[in-house]
């Protein structure tokens, strides 16, 4: 019961210290905005995708290990449900975006849009006000969905009845498909629009996937900390981390397979309409970023990750799953800033400030919603067996 | 902790992988008496006679190409890839299937796959050799397919490397040969146990021969579990990299249709689809006819029509992102060419596969069809018929009407395209039904594994079972 009350004590802490430091980053984000309001905004909408992200990823996580099942979930579903309880932070972080839609997208500036036919032509899908209600379709549904999942779960908690873990696989395979749906378009519309001009197929996928990668690298990193403390300590074994890992490892390579696949394919069509973006993104020190994200958002975690005893160990895995959540988030400054920096290289004190100014107020958020219930879903019956097999080992 | 009472609740015990009642003797008896005493069934024979007359079809056609050229087929500039091509890419979807289950499967340990993967890989091999017959024909001159390769000729021709063609000689060789290593490690252990039990001295020379001194020491099943992990280890990117390749055949040319970005992933689905489709499409029958129902039982006809769903729905989401970038991309070319898919000459096609591959798998998600056999196995078929469609709107739709008004071709197969697609059926039924009737269509000594322990003989001579994979 000790370590319980004083995980209890450091999550109350950790809650309040992001809190502090986030309010104080968005603070100086504000000053920041009135001095130079287009800078503000590039960074804003970086540190809103970033955190989103792993929102949203959570979820999809979630409901993943509600469809298909496996013991990696246990440990991790506390933490996922409690992530996905954060999207209600994203819709408040939000506000700022429609504020500035006119500082970031081409096709919210009317005098723009009067001297370009080729934004008129786009301008059935582009514009502000069917913007406006395709955020509000995509936010309620995410919160629809983070409500019920989470509310189930806390019932599961209270009567233990079993029918609970059917209702909440069976919310949760349209619910894939669902957010597949809605994650894609709300990429094209706060991302990919941003160069309206070009357009990928593939793009909803890619960031389905790195989504994905950083909710698994986020929840990794806290069950790494918290395994360390006994009553978490009992569902996590080194079997659960090596099945971590090699999601991990296989959303790893998801994601580069994904990057390599549209490269291939602009690179060798070379036409005048999509070549831009790699254009943008590999020129005036762009071209730096993707050799890092080459190496050590690809080559180092898929090399570390093939070995069993790093996924074995909370420790290893955890590290690798921290550099990988970091080039997540350099990968995310890549798709977004080269979009609005076009010269050159540039990092703005607020891209920092930015990132964890939302992060605070994230973390903050998911802490709170972290202690407010067990660790573990006690009476959900996998966590049962798991446990009676544990025992029994 | 754990205060609450510890109990195996009811929701977690999975319907059982194998029929009530078997231990590891009839286990093996059921499985090896198909290949050594079992009179062959009449269905047997009639299906056979079936599949043979179609490949004496396909035969007969390919004699006539060589003879006459690939201008018995339906192709003329623009359209120069009709049928062939649409069946190239068909046949290698359809493999797909067998490795997936085989490698990707036994890699999660599901231990589900194991009456199904034999059969599964079997028909990985023989779609293959299907699919790499087509490219084949279609070069014009076949008997030159080996300038294909890379190697040094006095007529200093080098193939371009920048071309996926090339990829796609790569791709398919290395695939046939990992899957055919694959299939036939997988085969020995068993191919021991029939030349074991064979009575007859010449089965017992052939399968003695092809079983490679298998004796079952301690010795040879640690290295055997080595062989066959790292097989599959080297397999599992190959059902990934090869369609992959087939998409980079046309994604990477700038033909409205083709050039999409999105076509490696949903290629991939979409052979993992059909390939799925085709398993439940000959399991079905097979375990009717060979009375195989308590080992292909109802889970894994549910769990198989899950991945069908689910690979289904991506497959749709490739659809769907299709359409909506052509309208959002501005590009003229992109939106007339999504327009002629819709309401061009080849709309029937487009509809239909729309229907047999969108609409139609949506019934999957009821557990009431995926339980219901008949309907399963018809589902099937429409799924493996909307994908040869789709394979057809790409190829024949995009090419026919392209950038240059002038150049627009209505295509249609002929009768040839026809005959040599038939026929090829008929090269994959035959080399099916052989296989169903000369090898143990289902892996003896890993359906053994799934006997419940209490059936297990507890001598140590023969506890393979407790050892894990």
């Amino acid at each position: 019961m000790n370590s319980g009350t004083s995980l209890q004590t450091g999550l109350e802490r950790v809650e309040l210290r992001a809190l502090v430091v986030g309010a104080v980053a968005l603070l100086l984000c504000g000053i920041g905005a009135y001095s130079r309001p287009d800078e503000f905004y590039q960074s804003y909408l970086f540190a809103f995708v970033f955190w989103m992200g792993i929102s949203i990823g959570c979820t999809e996580v979630l409901m993943l290990h509600h469809l298909v099942g496996g013991d990696w979930g246990l440990a991790i579903r506390r933490l996922l449900e409690s992530a996905s309880r954060t999207l209600w932070v994203m819709l408040v972080l939000f506000v700022p975006i429609l504020v500035g839609l006119r500082h970031l997208y081409l096709w919210a500036r009317p005098d723009e849009v009067l001297h370009s036919p080729e934004l008129q032509q786009k301008s059935f899908y582009l514009n502000v006000p069917f913007f406006l209600v395709r955020m509000a379709v995509y936010f309620i549904v995410w919160l629809v969905y983070g409500q019920l999942l989470n509310k189930w779960s806390t019932e599961q908690d209270r009567t233990g009845a079993p029918a609970i873990m059917r209702r909440l696989q069976s919310l949760s395979g349209p619910g894939i498909v669902i957010f597949g749906l809605t994650v894609t378009f709300a990429a094209i519309d706060l991302v990919m629009s941003l160069e309206p001009h070009w357009s990928s197929t593939i793009y909803g996928m890619m960031f389905i996937v790195g989504e994905v990668l950083s909710a698994l690298s986020f929840v990794i990193v806290i069950a790494m900390i918290l395994a360390e403390h006994k009553p978490f300590a009992a569902v996590t074994s080194p079997k659960s981390f090596h099945d971590l890992g090699n999601l991990l490892l296989t959303f790893v390579i998801l994601w580069a397979y994904i990057a390599v696949a549209q490269l291939i394919i602009i690179w060798s069509g070379n036409l005048q309409d999509e070549i831009p973006w790699y254009l943008r993104r590999t020129a005036g020190g762009w071209g730096n970023v993707v050799l890092i994200l080459a190496v050590f958002h690809f080559a180092v975690p898929f090399l570390l990750l093939l070995s069993r005893d790093v996924k074995r160990k909370a420790r290893a895995l955890g590290a690798v799953a921290f550099g990988v959540l970091i080039m997540q988030f350099i990968d995310t400054f890549w798709l977004i800033e080269p979009a609005l920096r076009q010269k050159q290289f540039h990092v703005s004190w607020m891209d920092f400030a930015g990132a964890i100014g939302v992060g605070g107020l994230w973390i903050a958020f998911f802490a709170w919603q972290l202690k407010k219930r067990p660790l573990i879903p006690l009476r959900d019956p996998r966590v049962e067996k798991f446990l009676l097999q544990e025992e029994r080992a | 902790m754990a205060t609450e009472p510890l109990k195996g609740s009811p929701h977690l015990v999975p319907a059982p992988l194998i029929g009530p009642g078997y231990d590891y003797a009839t286990v093996t008896d059921k499985i090896s008496s198909i290949v050594l005493t079992q009179k062959t069934p009449r269905s047997w024979i009639f299906g056979f006679a079936v599949a043979f007359f179609l490949l004496m079809v396909l035969m007969f056609a390919i004699g006539r190409l060589f003879l006459l050229g690939v201008g018995i087929w339906g192709i003329e500039i623009p359209v120069g890839w009709g049928w062939a091509i649409v069946n190239f890419v068909w046949w290698v979807g359809i493999a797909h299937a067998g490795t997936l289950i085989s490698a990707i499967l036994l890699l999660m340990h599901q231990e589900w796959r194991t009456s199904i993967n034999r059969f599964a890989e079997a028909m990985t091999l023989f779609a293959v050799s299907c699919a790499g017959m087509f490219p084949l024909l279609h070069l014009g001159r076949p008997w030159m397919f080996y300038w294909l390769f890379p190697y040094p000729n006095t007529m200093k021709v080098w193939p371009q490397f920048r071309s996926p063609l090339v990829w796609d000689v790569f791709a398919v060789s290395t695939y046939a040969t990992v899957s055919l290593m694959f299939w036939y490690v997988g085969l020995i252990p068993d191919l021991a146990t029939i030349r074991d039990r064979s009575k007859r001295r010449v089965s017992q020379k052939i399968y003695g021969i092809l079983a490679m001194g298998w004796r079952g020491s301690a010795a040879h099943w640690k290295r055997y579990e080595t062989a066959y992990l790292l097989l599959a280890g080297l397999a599992t990117p190959l059902v990934v990299s090869v369609h992959s390749v087939v998409s980079f055949d046309f994604a990477v040319g700038i033909v409205p249709g083709w050039h999409s970005t999105i076509f490696p992933p949903y290629f991939v689905a979409g052979a993992i689809y059909s390939g799925f489709a085709m398993v439940l499409t000959i399991s079905i029958p097979v375990r009717k006819v060979y009375g195989l129902e308590d080992f292909i039982t109802q889970r894994h006809l549910d769990n198989m029509a899950k991945i069908l769903l689910a690979t289904g729905l991506i497959v749709g989401y490739g659809y769907v992102m299709e359409t909506f970038m052509a309208f959002y991309s501005g590009s003229p070319y992109d939106k007339f060419m999504i327009m002629a898919r819709m309401t061009g000459p080849y709309m029937k096609f487009y509809w239909a596969l729309i229907f047999c591959n969108m609409v139609v798998p949506q019934f999957l998600w009821s557990t009431r069809v995926r339980s219901n056999i008949t309907g399963l196995w018809v589902i099937s078929i429409l799924v493996n018929i909307g994908m040869w469609l789709e394979r057809y709107v790409i190829v024949v739709g995009s090419l026919a009407r392209d950038y240059m008004p002038t150049m627009w071709y209505r295509y249609s197969g002929t009768a040839w395209d026809v005959a040599t697609y038939v026929g090829s059926i008929g090269l994959f039924l035959t080399l099916l039904f052989l296989f169903l009737r000369y090898l143990p269509m289902i892996s003896i000594f890993e359906l053994r594994q799934l006997v419940p322990p209490e059936k297990r003989p507890t001598a140590p001579g023969a506890t393979r079972a407790t050892v894990e994979g």
